[in-house]
């Protein structure tokens, strides 16, 4: 068996729970340039931010194991204590192979990491990300996605995040042959909060997976979660969210919502929203929604000579743009729904 | 301006016939009401007259301005000057009342050929109009109705009425739910529209509006079709007699 042969065989398939709706395995159709190479990520740092590399060390998950065997070194980003900064870390240019980033954040630290994934041409991608959130540490995430059709990307991400760290994450993707955004989140500390939102529109074949476990072991943690969804042709939208709250975590607030539009009766949606809860203080909640856009809500604005597919664009972008509100600057997110709706409502 | 002849709908897929032969006439410049009981077709009649799916001519014909008005898109109706002031106005969530009224003027004069309004004059309008209305501004930021009462509602069909300047108008029930001081407010709006060449019609159930809109012909439409007309007075003979020597 080739080394390649040998990988494919190693990558996460529907019998496991974690990946039923999401087959790596079953989407590699031939041979993908990337699965058994690293990939060198363009990474650029603010001023006071420094970067290094380290050697292997061992990786967590299916995914994270073929990271740890191929990546070669990891990216060690560096955030000193208080660190403030208007510029962000950027990363891109991860187009093809396995890349590892760890990310520390010293207490007080304030960042905020763009990342825009646009490969042209297919490839297969493996990102592993961790973050360590030292007391009172504040990131901020934004995810643009927009890969070739026949691209396979893996983005997993771990986070811990001890007393009074904040994350706030919005990821906008359009998918790909296949795409999984994987966050996981251990809040180890007090008064923990986090803003993680995200939409997918995906049409053709497209298939973005979104899928996150936060992991509340201590009190006093505020979590909101709305991840939006739109699909068209015969594409396939994934949400598989939990919250698992610990025995310490009192007073947790918690809502995740999942909620999509099928813009086609051929496209596919999966959801899956979970809640584990053993501390009995809190208020949690979940909610899913699938279904067609308003009929009658399409009827009105026709009625006031707004065309059919201009009516289905602006209904469709509304129900997006609310997983986006509370971004400091929307605006190009925006203009790429916009530009999707123009193509496919 | 409108001709309908003999026109019969139905819904659920041909299972129920609503409107039964029915025909009417508004020429330009002339206000019509239209009155009648529960289930008689007074909605179906508007919804069928705007395009609205679900509801399947199955026979006659209808003429708006020359062009058959069946073969017609709803926006096409929409930019060819009709409107609906509908009795349950919808709510549009995430989509800001300004937003869409621009997007809705913009997209007809775009189907007739004209430039878009400018976002100055479109602004300056809506001020003057919602000023008119007594519409608070702060109505026109939210999105659509969300949240609006059902006066607030029906006083945003009237704003988004006079904003669009339609040339044939037609109110399905504008008057249900409003207090006396709004139902003044709404017909001062539709009276200012009144000209020599558009055309209205008021649906209603009762003859309150008409004290303030005063047609020029009342028909009373029952089992889908209009089984008696008359000149204004008519509405108040039949607030007094009611409809039941008009039911099939």
């Amino acid at each position: 068996m080739s080394l390649v042969e040998d990988t494919a065989s190693a990558l996460p398939h529907r019998r496991m729970e974690a990946w039923k709706w999401t087959d790596v395995r079953a989407s590699l159709g031939g041979e993908q340039s990337g699965l058994t190479s690293a990939c060198e990520p363009q990474l650029t740092v603010p001023v006071g931010v420094s970067v290094t590399r380290e050697t292997k060390s061992p990786g967590g998950g299916t995914m994270g194991k073929l990271a740890a065997n191929f990546s070669g070194d990891i990216y060690m980003v560096t955030v000193p204590a208080g660190f403030a900064s208007r510029e962000h870390v950027n990363i891109s240019g991860l187009k093809s192979g396995h890349a590892r980033i760890v990310f520390k954040l010293g207490k007080g630290a304030k960042l905020h990491v763009v990342e825009t994934h646009n490969s042209n041409k297919p490839g297969f991608v493996n990102m592993e990300t961790s973050f360590d959130l030292a007391e009172g540490a504040q990131l901020t995430r934004t995810i643009l996605q927009n890969d070739h059709a026949d691209t396979t990307r893996i983005s997993t991400t771990r986070i811990s995040a001890w007393g009074g760290a904040k994350i706030t994450q919005h990821i906008l993707a359009f998918g790909a042959g296949l795409t999984r955004f994987e966050t996981r989140i251990a809040a180890l500390g007090k008064d923990f909060e986090c803003e993680i939102h995200g939409a997918y529109l995906l049409d053709g074949k497209r298939h973005c997976d979104m899928t996150s476990y936060i992991d509340l072991g201590a009190e006093n943690a505020h979590v909101r979660q709305s991840v939006k969804g739109g699909v068209t042709d015969k594409a396939r939208g994934v949400f598989q969210g939990k919250f698992h709250v610990r025995r310490p975590a009192q007073l947790t607030d918690a809502e995740m919502r999942h909620d999509a539009v099928m813009l086609s009766d051929t496209a596919h949606i999966r959801a899956k929203p979970e809640l584990e809860i053993y501390a009995d203080d809190v208020a949690c909640a979940h909610g899913n929604t699938v279904g067609a856009l308003d009929e009658t809500a399409l009827f009105y604005m026709r009625s006031r000579g707004i065309p059919l597919r201009e009516a289905r664009a602006l209904l469709t972008q509304a129900f997006v743009a609310e997983a986006f509100d509370g971004m400091d600057d929307n605006r190009s997110f925006m203009s790429k729904i916009t530009a999707w709706l123009e193509q496919n409502a | 301006m409108l001709k309908i002849n003999n026109i019969t709908a139905t819904v659920n897929d041909g299972q129920q016939t609503i409107l039964n032969g029915l025909s009417l006439e508004v020429p330009a410049g002339e206000v019509h009401a239209i009155m009648g009981p529960n289930g008689s077709g007074k909605s179906t009649l508007s919804y069928v007259l705007t395009g609205k799916d679900g509801y399947d001519v199955t026979g006659g014909a209808a003429e708006y301005m020359g062009q058959d008005l069946l073969e017609m898109l709803p926006e096409a109706r929409a930019a060819a000057g009709m409107f609906l002031s509908f009795q349950y106005p919808l709510e549009i969530p995430g989509v800001p009342t300004m937003h869409f009224l621009r997007t809705a003027l913009n997209a007809q004069r775009k189907a007739r050929g004209e430039e878009p309004m400018s976002a100055p004059d479109f602004l300056k309008k809506a001020r003057k109009i919602a000023s008119d209305l007594k519409v608070k501004p702060d109505m026109l930021k939210r999105p659509l109705n969300v949240g609006f009462s059902g006066g607030e509602k029906k006083r945003m069909e009237i704003f988004q009425m006079m904003m669009l300047e339609p040339k044939f108008l037609i109110m399905d029930e504008t008057d249900s739910g409003l207090d006396v001081d709004a139902l003044r407010i709404v017909a001062d709006g539709v009276n200012a529209l009144r000209s020599p060449d558009r055309g209205m019609l008021i649906i209603t159930h009762y003859q309150r509006l008409l004290d303030y809109i005063v047609p020029d012909r009342v028909h009373v439409l029952s089992a889908g079709k209009i089984v008696a007309s008359g000149g204004a007075d008519f509405a108040k003979q039949l607030e007094k007699e009611g409809y039941d020597k008009y039911a099939a």
